[in-house]
């Protein structure tokens, strides 16, 4: 009776015991539980605020600034960067004097290299000479428009950048999203692209990751096509910042408009798959002159994991489905032309 | 009874000595902390207001607009500092050339901007503020509402014209004179550094 008694109070024990870690196992699992979805939720808020705003992080680059710098140096350099003062805006009283220049270059500079980190952070490359900046007040007699210009050369069959160029009047350099815009192209004019998607990736980085305002986006692409007399999208006629004209503001606001649409189809990383694949190929340096369309639909097919050549079509793009092959057939007859062969 | 009297005393002394030192001890473990806007993994809508250098300057920078002159032209701007982590935050110190009417607001959990300062007229170039009460936030916004260059911004930004009318004929008529707006008709306030202070012990 003894025995049976200390054994049920020994299992009796055993049973508490077991309860009262299952409990406190519980109670830990629930507390971590409790505390990852807090922390998930932390992050969910923490994104969804960041999505409102352009935000940047501090950079860590170096800077060097000589406010009275001899032989056409620059004013300032930083790891990716030269600034120059052009003439006229030294001749204005906020920048005649050395201190004034010196805060403003420093200034400049730590701004421009945190936007390059976060630039290079989003795109995955980054282009490989340092971006040459000239500030002035007016730059070709306009306070309206700011210029990125990239060098290349082409030597044995490749076309590679020989130097980045940026020129801005100070009233568009004051604008965060034309700092944006301007700094897109200096990344993406590595890859040679069709004027209207270069333009409409800047416009894409302007207006949804810097917040930016200026450019609406159509909401019916077809409804708000123009056509030139051959009956194909204006857009393709688009060659450059320098082309002005009446289509100036429509050509901006469509090409946005095209490629958010198909970013909004495709997901985010739509573009910079498009970047990746054409950098494991190589061939937009084997091209002589503007990229065609076609080369980069082709590109953008592999990267939505659709044809996407009908959607341009139907846009009246001047476009047709290629092949690797036909884009190696055509480098191919471009190089035997270029070399004068037959 | 003498003796006791003594005793009474002796303990008054023991605690006027021990006060100075309680109240020294107290003030020294409360340091202010780091500069929370200079930590590792903090974001900011203009880099240069959180670059530990007070001899660079950055900007406020405009809301995002609507597009529309009309609409936008009397927008204020905004410094905004994302924390990584939440802390508490005592203290806020600007150093501004020509902030004048502000508001400062934190982040509260439900992603919305409470006010926790609102100063007008200021005329000092380093700003000191010691909140009334800590706030526990991983986000502080100063909303700009004047600086002193708002008044030049507006002048640079309007103008008066005469809206002249081109007839059937090809004459120009001379019309009336209207007020014209080009531009914002606020000016950013000038930053240099925007810092964010707790209590050493608290920082922890």
């Amino acid at each position: 009776m003894n025995n049976r008694n200390r054994t049920l109070q020994i299992k009796s024990r055993e049973i508490i015991i077991l309860l009262v870690l299952s409990v406190v196992s519980s109670l830990i699992i629930g507390c971590a539980a409790l505390q990852e979805a807090q922390q998930k939720r932390e992050k969910r808020m923490q994104e969804k605020r960041q999505g409102k705003h352009f935000l940047l992080s501090a950079s860590k680059s170096t800077i060097n600034v000589d406010p009275t710098p001899v032989d056409d140096k620059p004013h300032g350099e930083s790891d990716h960067y030269t600034l120059k003062f052009a003439d006229d805006l030294m001749a204005l009283d906020d920048y005649d004097e050395a201190l004034e220049r010196e805060v403003f270059a420093k200034s400049a500079l730590v701004y421009m290299e945190s936007l390059y980190d976060s630039m290079h952070n989003i795109f995955g490359f980054k282009p490989k000479h340092k971006i040459h900046v000239t500030l002035y007040k007016l730059f070709r007699g306009s306070n309206r428009h700011a210029i990125t210009g990239t060098q290349y050369s082409y030597g044995n069959n490749i076309k590679f950048v020989t130097g980045i160029e940026m020129h801005f009047p100070m009233d568009m350099y004051e604008k965060h999203e034309v700092r944006v815009h301007e700094l897109t192209h200096a990344f993406t004019n590595i890859y040679f692209l069709p004027t209207w998607f270069n333009e409409g990736v800047a416009v894409l980085m302007q207006k949804e990751y810097a917040k930016g305002g200026m450019f609406t986006k159509f909401d019916n692409l077809e409804l708000h096509l123009k056509k030139d007399l051959n009956g194909m999208n204006e857009l393709e006629n688009w060659d450059g910042h320098g082309a002005g004209g009446p289509l100036t503001q429509w050509r901006y606001a469509y090409a946005y408009s095209v490629v958010s649409e198909l970013r909004e189809k495709y997901g985010n990383q739509l573009y910079i798959k498009v970047f990746e694949l054409m950098e494991r190929d190589q061939l937009h340096q084997k091209l002589i002159g503007a990229m065609p369309t076609s080369f980069l639909v082709y590109y953008m097919s592999q990267a939505a994991g659709k044809d996407l050549v009908p959607f341009f079509q139907n846009l009246k793009f001047n476009v047709r489905k290629l092949e690797k092959i036909d884009i190696l057939e055509y480098i191919r007859q471009l190089n035997v032309q270029n070399t004068g062969g037959h | 009874m003498y003796t006791n009297k003594l005793g009474d005393n002796r303990h008054y002394f023991l605690m006027i000595l021990l006060l100075p030192i309680l109240l020294t001890a107290c003030v020294v473990s409360q340091q202010w902390s780091e500069n929370y806007a200079l930590v590792d993994g903090v974001k900011t809508n203009d880099p240069v207001i959180a670059d530990g250098n007070l001899n660079t300057v950055g900007q406020s920078q405009l809301k995002k607009g609507s597009g529309s002159l009309d609409l936008d032209r009397w927008q204020n701007s905004e410094s905004i500092i994302i924390l990584p982590e939440k802390k508490k935050v005592y203290r806020v110190t600007i150093h501004s050339s020509n902030l004048q009417d502000f508001q400062l607001l934190a982040l509260n959990t439900q992603g919305e901007w409470d006010v926790i300062h609102d100063q007008q007229h200021n005329k000092e170039k380093v700003i000191d503020i010691r909140l009334k009460q800590s706030v526990t936030t991983d986000g502080i916004k100063l909303l700009v509402r004047e600086t002193t260059d708002d008044k030049a911004r507006r002048r640079q930004n309007s103008k008066i014209e005469r809206e002249n009318e081109v007839t059937s004929d090809g004459k120009v008529r001379k019309g009336g004179y209207v007020y014209k707006i080009t531009g914002p008709q606020t000016a950013p306030a000038m930053i240099a550094e925007i810092a964010l202070f707790g209590y050493a012990d608290a920082a922890q």
